[in-house]
């Protein structure tokens, strides 16, 4: 990716002075980040940082204490129930953001009862309305290029871990988002299936899609991200590209998890 | 044995069939409706819902279903304001009297069921499809249910198996079912072993067929634990 051009390009998903807490645990404390279209953040960081808290605020799967979240310059807005909590102010806004972001969850999380195929094409044709020979087209497309086209027909559980990872990516492209979101996808990979996963995401990072990717894969961070992100104990303590903040960044703490 | 009056027996067993499979079917078709509000109204979060359901689940599973049908066949006369209810016309048949009675008590059981199937599907799965912007309505419809339901098949048929049992109870408030004729002909012809051996085999014979039905089910809606197609099969398919 051109890197000048992320500077000046609009930005996709804003994250301002983000707040979460589980109870008495601040898991964010004033998080902001912006990720402008055609970047690919790799958001790293120890368990129990807050990047995966991070990431799944910005879909709602978590309603953050306070902050704000906008995407594609629209901010979801939130409204602060009378026991402190806040929640969405707007559940069919949420909905209809949420179906414009692709997510990809550490477990995969592929409906059981559904073949690969009927994976890939229940929320364009339930949610998005889409005709169904429409989304069987573009589904199958789409299962060719992540490379599982012969497993269509397959349950999820018939296949691989990588094969299942690669079809809930092709799921969540389905939805034509604007923006992916991957939640440590390769974390619950055996290692010699990381490998496949990790190419089809180099594929989509090349063809210039906006990525938020939380991982724990270095050598991905390092080769294909266009930012790095390092959060530690709930705020942002570097941030920059890759070869710059893996060569020579400020953070001794940054220093010391590369190490590790 | 008396073969000759055994088969004589059947017949007339047979003919309370219908009785005894309206009575099971009704029950059960009425209680699972009445099952998935009780297990939704456990699993809502919302407190007096939860409270209601459980106390519920705990008076019609902790008490004998013989009372239950006795203090609704006997016992709703007794107030006025039943009487004069506009569902007089229905309590004061004994038929429904019975479904009632049916109805409330495995909705308790089934409702314990059903909750155990929409606990076991994967959050995962939910997240999922919330991701994807599906409203809690269709997220329920089209993820939660059909695997729930294929989770609680096995429990449930254990379930519709004791209501066509439980259907003989309703002889003691003078329905002709099953267990009513057969108890009619033995006050008419003492012969105890004949009548109740030909009943037993009828009700066996129900549930025999409920099993099956309930097999055959389970194994239709749940595809993705059968082996894959070999690929030959797939690839024939295709050429076609």
């Amino acid at each position: 990716m051109n890197m000048s051009a992320a500077v000046t390009a609009p930005v996709a998903i804003r994250v301002h002075d983000l707040h979460k807490s589980f109870g008495p645990v601040e898991v964010l404390k004033g998080v902001s980040l912006d990720a402008r279209e055609g970047e690919v953040i790799s958001i790293l960081g120890s368990s129990g940082s807050g990047k995966s808290t991070l990431l799944r605020c910005i879909n709602m799967l978590e309603v953050p204490n306070s902050g704000t979240i906008e995407v594609a310059g629209e901010a979801i807005r939130l409204k602060t129930l009378s026991d402190g909590r806040s929640r969405p102010a707007d559940q069919k806004q949420v909905d209809r953001i949420r179906s414009e972001l692709g997510m990809v969850f550490q477990s995969f999380n592929l409906w059981s009862h559904k073949t690969v195929l009927e994976n890939v094409i229940e929320a364009p044709v339930h949610v998005l309305k889409r005709p169904r020979a429409e989304a069987i087209e573009e589904a199958e497309a789409l299962l060719a290029k992540v490379g599982i086209a012969d497993k269509r027909n397959h349950y999820p559980s018939h296949v691989s871990g990588g094969q299942q990872q690669r079809a809930a990516i092709a799921r969540a492209l389905a939805m034509r988002p604007k923006a992916m979101l991957f939640d440590e996808p390769t974390s619950a990979l055996d290692p010699e299936l990381v490998g496949e996963v990790l190419r089809v995401m180099r594929g989509l990072a090349e063809e210039g899609r906006t990525m938020l990717v939380v991982t724990h894969e270095m050598g991905f961070a390092r080769d294909v991200s266009s930012r790095v992100v390092f959060v530690h104990k709930g705020t942002i303590e570097e941030e920059g590209p890759p070869d710059e903040v893996f060569t020579r960044s400020r953070s001794e703490r940054f220093r010391q998890f590369i190490k590790s | 044995m008396d073969i000759q009056f055994a088969l004589e027996t059947f017949w007339s067993l047979l003919s309370a069939l219908p009785l005894t499979l309206k009575l099971a079917a009704t029950s059960i078709a009425l209680g699972s409706v009445l099952a998935l509000g009780l297990a939704l109204a456990r699993l809502s979060g919302n407190l007096a819902l939860d409270l209601f359901a459980r106390a519920y689940v705990f008076l019609f599973r902790g008490t004998p279903l013989l009372v239950q049908i006795f203090l609704i066949y006997y016992g709703l006369s007794q107030f006025p304001a039943v009487r004069h209810s506009i569902f007089w016309p229905l309590l004061r048949e004994p038929y429904w009297c019975a479904v009632l009675a049916l109805m409330l008590n495995t909705a308790a059981y089934a409702s314990e069921i059903i909750r155990g199937g929409l606990l076991s599907v994967p959050h995962g799965q939910v997240e999922a499809a919330r991701a994807c912007g599906m409203g809690r309505f269709m997220i329920f419809r089209r993820i939660v249910m059909p695997q729930a339901l294929r989770q609680a098949l096995p429990g449930y048929g254990n379930e519709m198996i004791s209501m066509v049992k439980a259907t003989s109870l309703a002889s003691i408030i003078t329905l002709m079912e099953i267990t009513g004729v057969a108890a009619k002909i033995i006050s008419e012809s003492y012969r105890v072993i004949e009548v109740f051996v030909v009943a037993g085999v009828i009700y066996l014979a129900i549930n025999f067929a409920l099993t099956r039905l309930v097999a055959f089910a389970e194994h239709r809606l749940n595809p993705q634990l059968r082996p894959p197609l070999p690929i030959s099969a797939e690839l024939k398919g295709e050429a076609h």
